[in-house]
């Protein structure tokens, strides 16, 4: 049995065939699992400035190019284990760098919140046990995290939850599409036109004490209702409604404190992205965009987004993400104009335009480590699949060593 | 049944011989009477061709076991979330603490199993629709928001 | 480049609001291999509503010229197979939609991915290709300074 490292449910009862090194076949996971573990079809190899080199001189370089840089960046983090995510701080501080990773423009606004423990919270498998009413807000669950709703929210039998989802439990999506997870949920979809999260907050908590909302209100009143008698509820925030509501974030956490028997749950994609935020929480106080000088120092500036935007930066390690195939396209020059260094299993369009390439190891199947579930559940990984390929621990051991 | 012409669409087209057979239309009359598999068209198997070979696959499923009950499960809409797997009244019964408490099944007694990503389903006869006490169950229909899994 | 500037006249522009949403087929074929065909065809796409493509005489499979302040693309359009009010159309995450995102965030490093608006046209030039994408954006952008 082994973990799946597709998304952030890291589903640990997944069974393989191995022939030659590779994943031949793969059993229990869903479609997006099986494509990540089956790997990619182009390996990474070493090289400089775009021509092949020997991984230890390509080793040698990077660290070359990082402790010469003036303001360099290490970026990525999401795909990486919690080993590596930890020799990447301790990197940073070597370095005093900046850090940061993708959730500095996914989930980390609300990671911070759980975190700080501004939300009720719970595990998964509480939601499993427990839940009668799941609402997915901004969140297409069957698409991005694709057996949230087999394995824990809705189909499940639990335990106070034994007689099976049609009698048991209450799905709810209230998103801009119709998802497929909306189409599961069927009678209890709410359609917010783009950027209404806000307006259907404040109509719900409105219906919540009383008052009757202006727009759609039999159905909003119904919802209220649904919500108020829940035993046990979750509320599944995607990045839809995280976006629709970045400016004012505290207007999620008054909806929770009207809701004291609801949870709320960031649904995360990438399979670590929580374990980089709560890594460097417990080092800094911060989930994200970290300068580290004689201090950890937390500013917006220090986003990547920003950092590009204002070209502060002058080289970027990138691990366990691929900026390029995500950032605004209108970044990409700039990224291109300064030394990049990217350590990846495989060919992504970030290795594209790096002066240094440091192929890794595939992590989780051909390394192992640990990483941290959407819930905050640590979940090993196994490392299975014979290789000659360094973990992306190592490597970043290794630029640590020659700096 | 796909007519030959449905399967000989979704083809090459090169006649390249590689199945061993003289052309894609020999080989789509052999595909249909079974006397060949999909996979030995070894140039269907490159990804350019993966939806056509999906579809393919599915369309030569119903005489090939679990169609026998007229269970279709359409590989190329399936995305593996394992709904079906779960809400399956027969999976839940036959292992409660695998498959019905969601997760992988832990016997050979499931009807739904997930293989590289997409359902398969095997002991059919188990299936609710079928035998004596047969019911119009919609218990793996109902989940799926793809409609990858059909009765005809 | 060769546009043809006439054809491209003659299309009437329109305004349209886009979001963007994530796709299990197009994330397997990213997965797999992001600069491969699969992937192309699966991201370089708008899903419009049908009363939408109507009005601004578009059918699928046509290619159509997206372009806003920060990028220009084109890509296929397809007709929703969903319910939809119309207003808004959707493309998945990728580098064709993020090409339309603008870098300014108010300073906060938190793009608006799921909030563009762009104007659309009907064209006959090739859908863009990812080394377009990567490899050209600089230039474009130099250019037009
Ligand atoms: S739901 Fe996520 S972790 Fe589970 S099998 Fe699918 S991709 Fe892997």
């Amino acid at each position: 049995m082994i973990t799946c490292t597709g998304c952030s449910l890291l589903c640990d009862d997944i069974d393989v065939v191995i022939e030659n090194h590779r994943i031949k076949e793969v059993r229990n996971a869903c479609r997006r699992g099986a494509a990540k573990l089956k790997g990619c079809r182009n390996r990474l190899r070493p090289s400089i400035d775009q021509t092949p080199a020997d991984i230890d001189t390509s080793i040698k370089r990077a660290a070359l190019i990082l402790k010469n840089a003036r303001s360099p960046m290490l970026y990525g983090w999401s795909n990486s284990t919690c080993e590596a995510q930890s020799n990447g701080i301790k990197l940073a501080k070597k370095l005093n760098a900046i850090i940061d990773d993708t959730s500095s423009f996914c989930q980390g606004l609300l990671i911070e919140k759980v975190l700080k423990k501004k939300f009720r919270a719970c595990s998964l498998d509480d939601v499993k046990n427990k839940a009668d009413v799941l609402v997915y807000w901004g969140s297409d669950a069957q698409d991005s995290q694709p057996r949230h709703l087999s394995r824990f929210s809705y189909f499940p039998r639990g335990e106070s939850r034994q007689r099976g989802y049609e009698e048991d439990r209450i799905a709810i999506a209230i998103d801009v599409r119709e998802s497929n997870t909306a189409k599961i949920c069927k009678g209890h979809f709410y359609r917010i036109p783009l950027k209404g999260d806000r307006e259907f907050i404040l109509s719900l908590t409105g219906a919540l004490s009383g008052k009757v909302p202006k727009h759609d209100a039999k159905r909003i009143l119904e919802l209220a209702d649904i919500m108020k008698k829940a035993e046990f509820g979750a509320i599944f925030v995607g990045i839809g409604l995280t976006y629709s509501i970045k400016d004012d974030v505290d207007i999620l956490v008054a909806l929770g404190d009207m809701l004291p028997n609801f949870h709320i749950l960031p649904m995360v994609g990438h399979y670590n992205m929580r374990g980089f935020n709560e890594a460097l929480f417990k080092e800094t106080g911060f989930v994200n965009r970290v300068r580290f000088d004689s201090t950890a120092v937390h500013e917006n500036k220090y986003a990547i987004v920003e950092a590009l935007k204002q070209k502060s930066i002058d080289a970027l390690l990138v691990t366990g993400s691929d900026p390029l195939s995500c950032l605004p396209g209108s970044m990409i020059s700039y990224l291109a104009s300064i030394p990049v260094i990217c350590i990846d299993p495989c060919v992504t369009l970030t290795s594209k335009i790096s002066k240094i390439t440091i192929p890794s190891a595939v992590s989780g199947i051909e390394s192992g480590g640990s990483a941290v579930r959407m819930d905050g559940k640590v979940i090993e990984l196994s490392g299975i699949v014979e290789n000659n390929y360094l973990a992306d621990t190592e490597i970043l051991s290794r630029i640590m060593e020659e700096l | 049944m796909p007519t030959v012409m449905e399967l000989y669409k979704l083809l090459p087209k090169t006649n390249c011989k590689k199945c061993g057979e003289s052309t894609c239309m020999a080989f789509a009359v052999a595909l249909l009477s079974r006397k060949k598999k999909v996979s030995e068209c070894t140039p269907i198997i490159e990804e350019m061709f993966k939806k056509d070979r999906e579809k393919l696959e599915s369309l030569l499923l119903p005489s090939s076991g679990a169609g026998e009950t007229g269970m279709i499960v359409h590989t190329e809409l399936c995305t593996g979330c394992s709904n079906c797997v779960v809400a399956c009244p027969v999976d839940v019964a036959n292992d409660p603490r695998g498959a019905g408490t969601g997760g992988a099944p832990t016997n050979d007694k499931v009807i739904f199993r997930v293989v590289d990503g997409k359902v398969v389903a095997s002991n059919i006869k188990e299936c609710r629709r079928f035998g004596k006490n047969r019911v119009l169950c919609y218990a793996c229909i109902d989940p799926c928001p793809t409609g990858a899994i059909e009765f005809v | 480049m060769g546009i043809d500037v006439g054809k491209f006249l003659k299309s009437p522009e329109f305004e349209i609001a886009i979001t963007t949403y994530r796709d299990i087929f197009q994330v397997e074929a990213l997965e797999y291999d992001r600069f491969g065909e699969e992937y192309r065809k699966l991201s370089a796409v708008i899903i419009m509503s049908r009363e939408d493509m109507k009005k601004m005489g578009i059918k699928t499979g046509d290619r159509v010229k997206l372009i806003n302040d920060h990028g220009s693309i084109v890509v296929e359009a397809r007709e929703s197979k969903r319910e939809e009010p119309g207003g808004i159309a959707f493309m998945v995450n990728s580098p064709w939609s993020s090409a339309l995102v603008s870098d300014d965030t108010g300073g906060k490093g938190i793009p608006e991915f799921k909030n563009i608006t762009a104007r659309i046209s009907l064209t006959k030039n090739d859908i863009s290709s990812l080394e377009n994408l990567i490899f050209n954006s600089g230039e474009v952008e130099k250019n037009e300074r």
